[in-house]
This record gives structure tokens, C-alpha cells and sequence, in this order.
């Protein structure tokens, strides 16, 4: 076997059945090799960018490694922000790209770039591939890395003639797995029992971990008021009684009422992220920290923790899940009391009745939580829509809920809508974006047609860049600065040039039927959606703020004053 | 840049052993300056399998939160710093 066939033959042992890319100079071996093999389908997309998104969205749906492949030069660099957006959501991805032959390497080759050295800080590990002998083992192990621990985005960049070169020793490396033992989590157990007021604090590490059931074994055990961030909503699943939803920015008031208020904050798979805490100085601030994740990095990061605990959730959390059975917290006033900030301070916004009026977002998006199925899978894009469907679609399980929470990359929606449909080939996979994000990779739809994806796309159209003009109205003197889109073309028309029908709607009646329709056609379809371009996203605290320090609708600035 | 600023932050050495590759030194410098340190001495010897990498560097941030994102690195096998500061009581599990 070539040094490509042993890729495809890592890919079969690793059960990697799709993978995402496009062809080019350097990796023609790899195109080569793929030709015979029938184990292995190739999604071709339309932009390396798109390659790495898919993959991700394939990864974030399925639980399992997402692999995308591009050539040497331009082909590698436009992958760099799909895998900068892995990297930041610790998302398990293998990148390979070809590189110049290794003869070439270092003389400003056709389509040579340093993509090793451009790339350091955006994966958990990366490999250029010098040794034909090697690659069997670096193959092996970087499947291995990505998907361990904390996991990442590993890149392997291999030389056309490494490709090429016939290689005789296959021995793959059997990569070690830690062995299992039992923590203490008497002292934990002891901060918990003794706090008046504990919380929940969860983020996208219960699913990097896989610990959903344990997770909510967890949660049901412990009865504790729990709030999520950005990454953790799905968790610990729909109408939880004790859940508050989503805390920071776009948190709810209860969420972040109940951070200031609580006296012990028990942090399970987050990384304290600026968007979720606000201002670290007033972030919890009567509260002492336990600190529960994979990655030791993560703790006292930005936040000292009073204890930490390092490993994996499926091993922690059930500890707790049988301590707490035995001998349940006695929090019932503090239960009542975050029941009661939820009902007054959570996402209740009223739906409009009016048949004739405006769509709004929040309106729309909550019934789309109510006709979509159980099972659905939203890849949003990034922006207002991102918030609104955070803040009011229920999700009842985090695979369900894909959105780009890190990075926060616009045109992140539609590809990796793409790979979570082929990670769901049957399943109602819908991506909600924004007129600004939706052009970002619209190439796509190309994609969508290829394959005959039932995809179903809903563009939440303001005409404008809605998040920036929000943030220009309330924080840049209303002063509007390169923002305007009402120059978009005609969405309609554009899904029809690829064979994709789409329908446009305007007023609240129409909410239902069109969200029906798309539904119900066996195929993908577009629904184009007109919103108002004066919408904002409430609550909201100013960047770089305090939680406590939220506006509303009504530009009150004070989170105690309007939740009792 | 402050230079009286500059030498006021507190300096530290880590000793740091890493499995010999192409990009081990690229990496361990850049996680150094993209978590708020600059290095002002640097030594390194080359045995075999691995590279023994002495660096004196400064920085506001903690110090501990620098060790344990070059711990991360897959290539780093031990980080040793001289100057020990305070941590949190972690338990390993």
C-alpha cells in the first residue's frame, strides 16, 4: 500500500465512513486512492471553508470524529477557519491536506504554504509528515488525540510523494487508555451540603464527554437550580424543573440573578467564557467555585476554583448521582426562590396574536420549537437568530443544538447543517440563519443539491448585519457604521437557481403554514423569512460588563430591579 | 512599551522537555506569547528523542496558568518551574 491507501485504511479502522473535501494538486494521491474505495463516501463541497464546517457539524451531530481534506496552499488556508472554529469549540476533527513534495518544501513552491506553522495556535496538535514509515502510526495517533480527553482538531500535512510512496510496515500504534479508578468527592459532597444556595453551572463539556445521561442522572439526583451556557443548552434536557436556561449576554435574568445570588457554583464541562461570565470581578460573587472538567487548563483559568475536579464526567458525576440519592440536599427555599425568578425573568416573551403584523424573531422561533419534531437538529449561524434560537427553541438535547459558540463564525450554519444531515440521514436537520451569515457560504446549496439533502433552510431576513446594529445603537451612539444589507438578492430566486424551492413569508399567520410547508416537502427547501431591521436581542449586557448590569427592552440597566 | 513597566513584572525559569519534532520550539514559544509572557533567555540542548528547553520569561498573568497550557502541548513530556507559586488543591481523577 501507498501512503494514501494507508490513510483510507485508518479511515476504515476507525469506522470513518464520510469526509468532507475538495481536490487539488497536492493531494491527488489521496483522490487517487479514494477512486477504488467504496467504504469511505466523499462529500465534495464547494469551498475549503465549507469542508471544515461540515465536518464540524457532522462531529457536533454524531458524537464522532469529523475529517475533512483539502490540497496544499489555498486549499489549506481556507480550511483554517472551520478548524479555528473546532478548535475553540473542542470539536474532535483529523484535517488532512497535502503539501508540495518534500524535495520542494521551503522554496516557494506552486501552492506551498507553511501550513504547519500557520495553524499552531488553532489545533490541539498538528503533523508534517517528513517519514513515508511514520505516517501509519501518526495516522493512528492523531484519530486517537482528537478524539481524547478534552478533544481538538488534529492536522496532518502530508507531502504528494509521501502520498505516493509505497510503505511496508503498517504497525499502527495501539494508543493507551487511562485506567479507570474512582474520585473522592468527599470534600466536594461536604461544600455542597453545607451551601444555602448551590447552582448548576454547565457547559459543552458534558457532551464532549459524552455525559449527557450521566449529566442528567446528575441533575435529576441533585435537584440543584442549574443554569447553562451558550454550548451546554440541550442539557439537562427539555422543561427540566429546576432549569433556568441560558446565563450571560443574551442570558435570561433568572440565569444571571441566580449567579449573583447563589453561594456555591458547581461547574460542571465549562470554561468560564467571557461571553457567559460578563465582568469576572462581579461574576458570582458570593460564591465559592468547584470546579469539575477534562482539561486541567481550564482550571483556575479565570476563575480560582475553591476545588477542582479532573477527569471524566461519566466517572465524576455519577459519584455525586449515588451520594445525592442517598442523602438529598435540603434546598427547598432556594429551589422556590429560582422557580420564582424563572417564571418572572425567564424567556416568556409573549407571542404576537396579530395575524397581520410583522414577524418578529422570538415570535417565529418559538414555534418553530413547537411544530419541529422532538428530534430536530438546528445548525444556526451566528448572530441575532443565534440568540433568539438560544434563548427560545427547547431543546432537549444538546446534539440537537449546533451553533458556533467560540469563534462565533457567520456561514458556520449551513455546511455544518450539511454535515449533521449526513450524520442524521433520515432526521429533520434545519439550519436558521441570517441574511448576512446565510451569503457567507450560500455556495453550499450547491452542495444541498448534489446530494439530494432534505435539508431545510430558514433565513431570518432584517437586511441588515442585526447583531452589530444592535450593538451601534446601544453602545456606538445609534451611529450606524457598514451594516446595511438591503442590497441582498432575492433569496427566493437564488434557492430556485439551484433547484431548491423556497417560499417567502411576512406576517405572523403565515408563521405556521410556512414553517409546515418545509417541513412536509420531501426535499430541501428554503423559507425566507422578512423581519424587522430595528429588532434586538433582549436582555443584553454591554461587552465587557457585569451580568448584573443587563438592558431590557426598555433600556433599564438593573438586573435587581425588575426581577423580584 | 513601559520599560520600567516592563521589569517589573515578576520573571520566572521553566525547564520544559519535549519530544523531538519540526515545530516543538514554534510551539512552545507561541503558546508562551499568546498567554501574556515574553521570553528574555532562552537555552536548548538536543539529545535523541526529546529537547531540553530552559526559558526565563515574564509576565503579569499567573504563572501556574502558563505551565499547565504548555502541559497541554502533546509534545511536552514535564514542565519544571523554579519558581513555585500557589495553586488551588486539585484532585486528579
Amino acid at each position: 500500500m501507498n501512503g494514501a491507501q494507508h490513510i483510507l485504511e485508518a479511515f476504515h479502522r476507525h469506522n470513518i465512513n464520510t469526509v468532507f473535501g475538495y481536490p487539488g494538486g497536492c493531494i491527488m494521491p489521496l483522490y487517487d486512492a479514494l477512486v477504488d474505495d467504496v467504504g469511505v463516501e466523499h462529500v465534495l463541497c464547494r469551498h475549503e471553508q465549507a469542508c471544515a464546517l461540515a465536518a464540524d457539524g457532522f462531529a457536533r451531530a454524531s458524537g464522532e470524529i469529523g475529517v475533512c481534506i483539502a490540497t496544499s496552499g489555498p486549499g489549506a488556508t481556507n480550511l483554517i477557519t472551520g478548524v479555528a472554529n473546532a478548535y475553540m469549540d473542542s470539536i474532535p476533527m483529523l484535517v488532512i491536506t497535502g503539501q508540495v513534495p518534500s524535495g520542494l518544501i521551503g522554496t516557494d513552491a506552486f501552492q506551498e504554504t507553511d501550513i504547519l506553522g500557520m495553524t499552531l495556535g488553532i489545533v490541539k496538535h498538528s503533523y508534517l509528515v517528513d517519514d513515508a514509515e511514520a505516517l501509519p502510526g501518526i495516522m493512528e495517533e492523531a484519530i486517537t488525540l482528537a478524539q481524547s480527553g478534552r478533544p481538538g482538531p488534529v492536522w496532518i500535512d502530508i507531502p504528494k510523494d509521501i502520498q505516493l510512496t509505497e510503505i511496508e510496515a503498517p504497525a499502527a500504534t495501539t494508543c493507551a487508555q487511562p485506567d479507570p479508578h474512582y474520585p473522592d468527592i468527599s470534600e466536594a459532597l461536604a461544600m455542597l451540603y453545607s451551601a444555602k444556595r448551590p447552582l448548576l453551572y454547565s457547559g459543552g463539556g458534558v457532551s464532549l464527554a459524552r455525559a449527557e445521561d450521566s449529566f442528567r442522572a446528575f441533575a435529576n439526583a441533585s435537584a440543584l437550580p442549574g443554569v447553562v451556557t451558550l454550548k451546554g443548552i440541550g442539557n439537562p434536557g427539555k422543561n427540566h424543573p429546576h432549569s433556568l436556561g441560558m446565563l450571560g449576554m443574551h442570558g435570561s435574568r433568572a440565569a444571571n440573578k441566580a449567579v449573583d445570588e447563589c453561594d456555591l457554583l458547581f461547574v460542571v464541562g465549562a470554561r468560564l467564557d467571557d461571553r457567559a461570565t460578563g465582568k469576572l470581578d462581579g461574576f458570582a460573587p458570593n460564591a465559592r467555585m468547584i470546579h469539575i472538567d477534562a482539561d486541567a487548563a481550564e482550571i483556575n483559568k479565570l476563575r480560582p476554583a475553591d476545588l477542582a475536579l479532573r477527569g471524566d464526567l461519566n466517572r465524576i458525576l455519577p459519584a455525586f448521582t449515588e451520594a445525592l440519592k442517598a442523602k438529598p440536599l435540603a434546598i427547598a427555599d432556594w429551589q422556590k426562590q429560582c422557580r420564582t425568578w424563572h417564571t418572572t425573568g425567564g424567556f416568556q416573551a409573549a407571542d404576537n396574536e396579530e395575524a397581520l403584523a410583522p414577524i418578529t424573531g422570538p415570535a417565529f422561533i418559538r414555534q418553530l420549537s413547537r411544530i419541529a419534531p422532538d428530534d430536530t437538529v438546528i445548525a444556526c449561524d451566528v448572530g441575532q437568530h443565534q440568540m433568539w434560537v438560544a434563548q427560545h427553541y427547547e431543546f432537549d438535547h444538546p446534539r440537537h443544538h449546533l451553533t458556533s459558540g467560540g469563534l462565533g463564525t457567520m456561514g458556520f450554519g449551513l455546511p455544518a447543517a450539511i454535515g449533521a444531515q449526513f450524520a442524521n440521514r433520515r432526521g429533520t436537520v434545519i439550519n436558521v440563519t441570517g441574511d448576512g451569515s446565510f451569503m457567507m457560504n450560500a455556495q453550499e446549496l450547491a452542495t444541498i443539491r448534489r446530494y439530494n439533502l432534505p435539508l431545510k433552510l430558514i433565513i431570518l431576513d432584517n437586511q441588515c448585519l442585526g447583531m452589530v446594529r444592535q450593538q451601534q445603537e446601544l453602545f456606538y451612539n445609534n451611529r450606524e457604521s457598514h451594516i446595511n444589507l438591503d442590497d441582498n438578492p432575492d433569496f427566493v430566486a437564488m434557492a430556485r437557481a439551484f433547484d431548491i424551492p423556497a417560499l417567502h413569508i411576512e406576517r405572523t399567520d403565515q408563521i405556521r403554514r410556512g414553517i409546515e410547508t418545509i417541513l412536509a416537502y420531501d426535499g430541501p427547501m428554503l423559507l425566507h423569512v422578512a423581519i424587522s431591521r430595528e429588532e434586538n436581542v433582549w436582555p443584553i449586557v454591554k461587552p465587557g460588563a457585569s451580568n448584573r448590569d443587563m438592558i431590557d427592552e426598555n433600556r433599564r440597566t438593573t438586573t435587581k430591579e425588575y426581577v423580584a | 512599551m513601559n520599560p520600567q513597566a516592563q521589569t517589573a513584572l515578576p520573571s520566572y525559569t521553566l525547564n520544559c522537555r519535549m519530544n523531538q519534532e519540526a515545530a516543538a520550539l514554534e510551539r512552545l514559544c507561541q503558546v508562551v506569547r499568546v498567554r501574556g509572557f515574553q521570553i528574555s533567555r532562552m537555552s536548548m540542548e538536543s539529545a535523541d528523542d526529546h529537547l531540553d528547553i530552559a526559558l526565563t520569561l515574564s509576565g503579569s498573568r499567573p504563572i501556574a496558568m502558563l505551565r499547565s497550557q504548555l502541559e497541554k502541548l502533546h509534545t511536552v513530556v514535564d514542565v519544571a518551574l523554579q519558581e513555585q507559586g500557589a495553586s488551588v488543591r486539585s484532585v486528579s481523577v
